[in-house]
């Protein structure tokens, strides 16, 4: 691991991909950021349903910020300065990204799972926006820092090169980004008030009814009239669907519920306020709600129900989620604002 | 809330055993980091997204015995394509490919054409021309 410039990186694994690159990015910088603080920072929590969308053919709910939300909010913050380059040509591509690791930086990608070998058998779908660090090259292979695995790996140059081109929803288009941090301007404590307001926003004021607390009470008025819509089967597979897109890897948990508490509980240290503290236990609370949903869906995929599993149920555990995240929001909503 | 079902299950699962990081609720009500296999529910649904993708498979397999379809429909199902995501990866128009499922237009195609289904499924184009059915991408290493 010694022959070039940028052989080594300090690999810590995360739950979720984009925060966990941005965390360990800003850290080579000299600056101890967890990725629970990027990702709250970065604004990263959100939920959509976009039936619209299709992902294998299935309806799109996510449970986080559009992909690019959350370096692009740290390309925002002072003393934080993102270079970010998309590609119309693969070579050209390829020759900047090793242009970069020459020039003895670590590089952010995003990339296509599908493409990429070293990723388990089960998850290779055709998902686009995975994030990852290539911080070396030995020969045909780049050093790879993948956040959500345990140790950094290594990719052939040509699954690389593909994985920056997949095509489909969320095409990356080869980008690649780096990012600067100047120690003595850069901090995430001055923004953390301001971050929790734009979560807020969006999960509380959005006007769409795709978005936010609307959104999951959207989804549950949607998800009781499946089994009726699209027959048994079709159902079951949209409501796996969800399940995957709450729990797979790169989640952290209960669709990020649980990461975005540990950030509150970090800033509540922090600024040393206890609301903040409380309001991360309440969001622990939706986050256990979201599991039993995710649960008792399972529990109806693989036709093993318990007394009291339905579709009806179902949508109740989603409104109870709806309703708990609502008064965690409001709640988050009137700190932002309000005096200390 | 049932502690047992937040807890990930210990044995290896679907993920080949990796171990991940998930963020979990201690006792004294706090969240902290966590590494362990994929949790119960998590492991059912990715496993019913596979059976489903199986299923679609022997479905084209049985298509292309009957004669109904060319080798190429099933490269593309059992890559999880859809006729409009490989005619981007060919730099092609979406009825151009679906022409192409059709085995008598899939027998006359031209070398370029095949090469360049070739690359996409990391196959050779002597398979596709054979009518070859080779292992989908995620399972050929």
């Amino acid at each position: 691991m010694n022959d070039h410039p940028c052989p080594s990186f300090h690999h810590r694994q995360s739950a979720h991909c984009e925060s966990g690159v941005v965390a360990n990015l800003i850290y080579r910088e000299g600056i101890d950021l967890s990725e629970a603080m990027a990702f709250g920072v970065g604004r990263g929590l959100f939920f959509g349903y976009f039936p619209f969308i299709r992902i294998n053919g299935l309806p799109l709910v996510t449970y986080r910020g559009v992909a690019g939300q959350i370096i692009k909010q740290f390309g925002r913050l002072p003393g934080c300065s993102v270079h970010q380059q998309r590609f119309g040509d693969r070579d050209r591509a390829m020759a900047e990204l090793d242009g970069a690791l020459a020039a003895g930086r670590a590089v952010g990608l995003q990339t296509g799972v599908f493409w990429l070998p070293y990723f388990p058998r089960a998850l290779r779908f055709h998902f686009n926006a995975h994030n990852l660090v290539v911080y070396g090259k030995q020969g045909d292979d780049y050093l790879v820092s993948d956040p959500v695995f345990p140790e950094p790996v290594r990719c052939p140059a040509a699954d690389l090169a593909r994985a920056r081109f997949a095509s489909g929803a969320l095409a990356p288009r080869g980008k690649m980004y780096t990012i600067t941090v100047d120690p003595a301007v850069f901090s995430c404590r001055p923004h953390i008030e301001a971050a929790i307001g734009g979560v807020c926003r969006l999960m509380l004021a959005s006007p769409l009814p795709l978005i936010g607390i609307k959104g999951m009470r959207f989804l549950a008025g949607r998800l009781v009239r499946w089994p009726h819509r699209l027959g048994r089967e079709r159902a079951v597979l949209h409501l796996g669907h969800i399940v995957r897109m709450q729990e797979e890897i790169g989640t952290g948990g209960a669709g990020f519920r649980f990461m975005f508490a540990a950030f509150l509980q970090e800033s509540a240290d922090l600024l040393g306020a206890e609301r903040l503290s409380d309001c991360s236990k309440a969001l622990i609370q939706a986050g256990d709600g979201w599991r039993r949903f995710a649960a008792m869906a399972a529990r109806i995929c693989k036709e093993r129900r318990q007394p009291g599993d339905s579709w009806e149920a179902l949508a109740d555990q989603l409104r109870g989620c709806a309703a708990r995240e609502e008064t965690v929001f409001q709640d988050l909503r009137r700190w932002s604002k309000g005096p200390r | 809330m049932a502690m047992d079902s937040s807890h990930p299950s210990r044995e290896p699962d679907i993920n080949d055993g990796l171990r991940i990081i998930n963020y979990r609720a201690d006792s004294d009500g706090r969240c902290r980091r966590h590494q362990g296999y994929g949790w119960q529910p998590v492991n059912i649904v990715n496993h019913q997204a596979w059976q489903e993708i199986e299923k679609q498979i022997g479905a084209a397999k049985r298509r292309i015995a009957a004669g109904t379809a060319s080798c190429l429909y099933y490269y593309m199902i059992a890559n999880q394509m859809s006729p409009a995501l490989l005619a981007r990866y060919t730099d092609q128009p979406s009825w151009l490919v679906r022409l192409h499922l059709r085995p008598f237009v899939f027998k006359r195609l031209g070398r370029a054409t095949l090469q360049k289904y070739a690359d996409v499924f990391q196959v050779a184009p002597a398979d596709l021309a054979a009518g070859e059915l080779k292992a989908p991408i995620y399972q050929s290493r």
